[in-house]
């Protein structure tokens, strides 16, 4: 406490006093009565550097400090007791009862409250019972006739029915296989439902309320069923086949949605490269190359607008530059795009930097635009190449005694694009 | 001054004026050694490339030279724009020129200092002890230039010295810049339409390429169908 004290910057003594005297209790009472209001009445002088703010939430002139952590005032300590109730006890009795389920009126006893007595026993409700039609012999021959069924098979399933409230497993088990025929639940079932939903037809006409027939096919829950059961009677051997198939159906899917977006892209290459020079003839020379254009139209497809190559910026911002800025390979373009454009134009002997006027900047853009785009079709190329391969190799494989024949001139193709990468 | 007081710095849009120069450097190998170890006398320049009087439109041309020379930004306000100095080693100067209406900012262009010959014929050039002249094209263009830009710019072009107007380029027989001009433009041509003929055949071929493997696919489909599927898997995933 002290401590703290010395902290806030209290007088010291006088609270040190005040402290033992609490302690002590109230032998002192007196003197700490006489110091505790002196205490309080002159409040701990403000430590340097405190907001005043805050300063101000601790110590109101001549208050207490106000707690600094909030207290939860709703729940204390301790807990309520229980409140008890100040009404009459309600007496219980042990009585007799009957349940209405029970056809043999046997009494049983049971503890119950007073106030309940003579009402019925609660879980009689729960007693259903089920409305089975019955059929009369009338109209067992004119609409319930069968060959597989005779009449006493059905009397017997229909009393079994009754019985066991179509609980038709049970049933099963207890239709007499030994007389009639050995039937399975679907049979029956089958049996059951066709009686009862032609009767309810049938009667129907009457003006009584008409009951929705069940639906019941007996050949699906068979079907449903052995499904089921070769499911659960599968070995672990085939449930890792199952799922090792599943993974390679996965693998395989990937892979052709790759192959497709691969397909798509270069379908877009192959628009977008004629869409360009196209574009770019028809702007140059349109009366010389009308028949190659044609040709062109012919092959390309109608989404056009799709340019791949270089896209220069198109210096329309105003303000003055060099011609030869305008040469200048775009950011975008990476390194190894630079060194392709290098190596194809030294190929071609042209310069690095030709001398910059309108038309030469106009002309080397489209060039280098054009040897990018020749690149482009070349990786394309040789990607094909490759799956053709892949798919060949596969193919005979499997079929060795056939082969796929690659066209000669994309073959050569393949080997000098080979070769350029092994260079 | 008032034909552009009224709207001073506007830009006249969809506008472009472009106007050519030469840049470059010429290098002299100094016969005397000198006790600082310098070795040539060298001048940068920026030149009309038609005998015209540059001051028209440019205000001046900031030249940055090497940080080892005292002073090494020199700034040239009036024809002609050059800076000489003696030195022995080659270096990149930053040619930065402005132009008269402030609002237009300023281009640069880059010029590597030439003092050695160099090529086929360098060994001849050093035996007969010709300078060494290095000059580049460029052309500035102004797109949607000022007002006062323009009228600078499209006045009549006041000639620079009575006279011929040669570039030293031009002395060389295959430099001749308008003949470099022609024949950059034939050769760029010629090796488009090289590389256009490539691009149709590699387009043709891509075409086979592309059909080949839809009919491969189509092979490996029809065959599938009549084998059992595991023996079909072990084929793909081979």
């Amino acid at each position: 406490m002290a401590d703290i004290r010395d902290i806030l910057d209290i007088d010291r003594c006088s609270g040190a006093e005040a402290l033992k005297d609490s302690i002590l209790g109230t032998s002192e009472k007196l003197k700490a009565k006489k110091n505790v209001p002196n205490n309080s009445s002159r409040p701990p002088k403000r430590p340097e550097g405190m907001a005043r703010e805050l300063y101000a939430l601790l110590c109101i002139d001549g208050k207490d400090a106000p707690p600094l952590l909030p207290t939860d005032t709703g729940v204390g300590y301790k807990h309520e007791r229980a409140k008890l109730g100040m009404r009459k006890v309600r007496p219980w009795k042990w009585m007799p009862f009957t349940n209405p389920a029970r056809k043999d009126n046997t009494v049983f006893y049971h503890w119950r409250r007073v106030a309940d007595e003579g009402k019925e026993y609660p879980f009689a409700q729960f007693n259903k019972q089920v409305d089975i039609l019955e059929y009369t012999d009338a109209e067992y021959i004119q609409y319930l006739k069968s060959d597989d069924w005779s009449r006493e098979e059905t009397d017997h399933l229909f009393d079994l029915c009754q019985r066991f409230d179509l609980r038709f497993i049970i049933i099963h088990d207890r239709f007499d296989a030994e007389k009639y025929k050995k039937r399975d639940v679907e049979d029956l079932k089958d049996r059951y439902y066709f009686i009862s939903n032609t009767l309810k037809k049938v009667r129907h006409t009457d003006g009584t309320p008409y009951h929705e027939p069940k639906a019941y096919d007996a050949e699906h829950e068979r079907r449903r069923k052995e499904q089921l059961n070769k499911l659960f009677s599968r070995t672990p051997e085939q449930m890792e086949e199952e799922q090792m198939l599943t993974q390679e159906l996965r693998k395989i899917e990937a892979r052709k949605k790759e192959r497709e977006k691969k397909a798509q892209d270069l379908q877009k290459l192959i628009t977008g490269t004629e869409s360009s020079t196209e574009l770019r003839k028809q702007e140059k020379r349109p009366p010389q190359r009308k028949r190659i254009q044609n040709q062109l139209k012919i092959r390309s497809d109608s989404n056009v607008n799709e340019v791949v190559g270089i896209k220069f910026p198109d210096h329309k911002a105003s303000g003055a530059t060099t011609r030869s800025s305008r040469m200048r390979l775009p950011a975008n373009v990476g390194q190894k795009k630079t060194k392709i454009i290098e190596q194809k134009l030294k190929e071609l002997s042209i310069e690095l930097n030709p001398i910059p006027t309108e038309e030469v900047c106009i002309l080397f853009n489209e060039l280098r635009s054009d040897i990018i785009i020749l690149n482009e079709i070349k990786n394309a190329l040789s990607t094909y190449m490759l799956e053709i391969q892949t798919f060949k190799h596969q193919y005979e494989a499997y079929k060795p005694e056939q082969i796929l024949q690659i066209p000669d001139i994309i073959l050569k193709q393949n080997e000098e694009s080979m070769d350029i990468e092994k260079n | 001054m008032s034909f552009f007081a009224s709207d001073f710095g506007s830009r006249l849009k969809g506008t472009v004026i472009s106007k050519q120069i030469v840049y470059g450097s010429v290098a002299h190998y100094l016969p005397e050694k000198r006790p600082d170890g310098r070795t040539h006398r060298w001048t940068v320049f920026v030149k009309p490339y038609h005998n015209e009087d540059l001051s028209v439109f440019i205000k001046k041309i900031h030249f940055k030279l090497h940080d080892s020379y005292g002073n090494c930004n020199r700034t040239v306000s009036k024809m002609p724009y050059e800076v000489s100095e003696t030195g022995w080693g080659e270096f990149e100067i930053v040619i930065k020129i402005y132009f008269q209406d402030p609002v237009e900012r300023p281009v640069t262009v880059y010029h590597i200092l030439k003092l050695f010959h160099t090529g086929p014929d360098a060994n001849d050039a050093i035996s007969a002890n010709l300078p060494v002249y290095y000059e580049n094209y460029e052309e500035i263009v102004f797109q949607d230039p000022t007002v006062m830009m323009r009228n600078v710019l499209m006045k009549k072009p006041i000639t620079y010295v009575s006279g011929e107007w040669k570039h030293h380029t031009d002395c060389e027989k295959n430099r001749i810049f308008e003949n470099l001009k022609i024949e950059t433009v034939r050769k760029l041509q010629e090796a488009k339409r090289i590389l256009q003929k490539e691009i149709d055949e590699q387009k043709i071929k891509l075409k086979i390429a592309q059909e080949t493997l839809l009919k491969f696919k189509e092979e490996i489909m029809r065959s599938r169908k009549a084998t059992p599927a595991t023996s079909y898997l072990a084929a793909i995933t081979s």
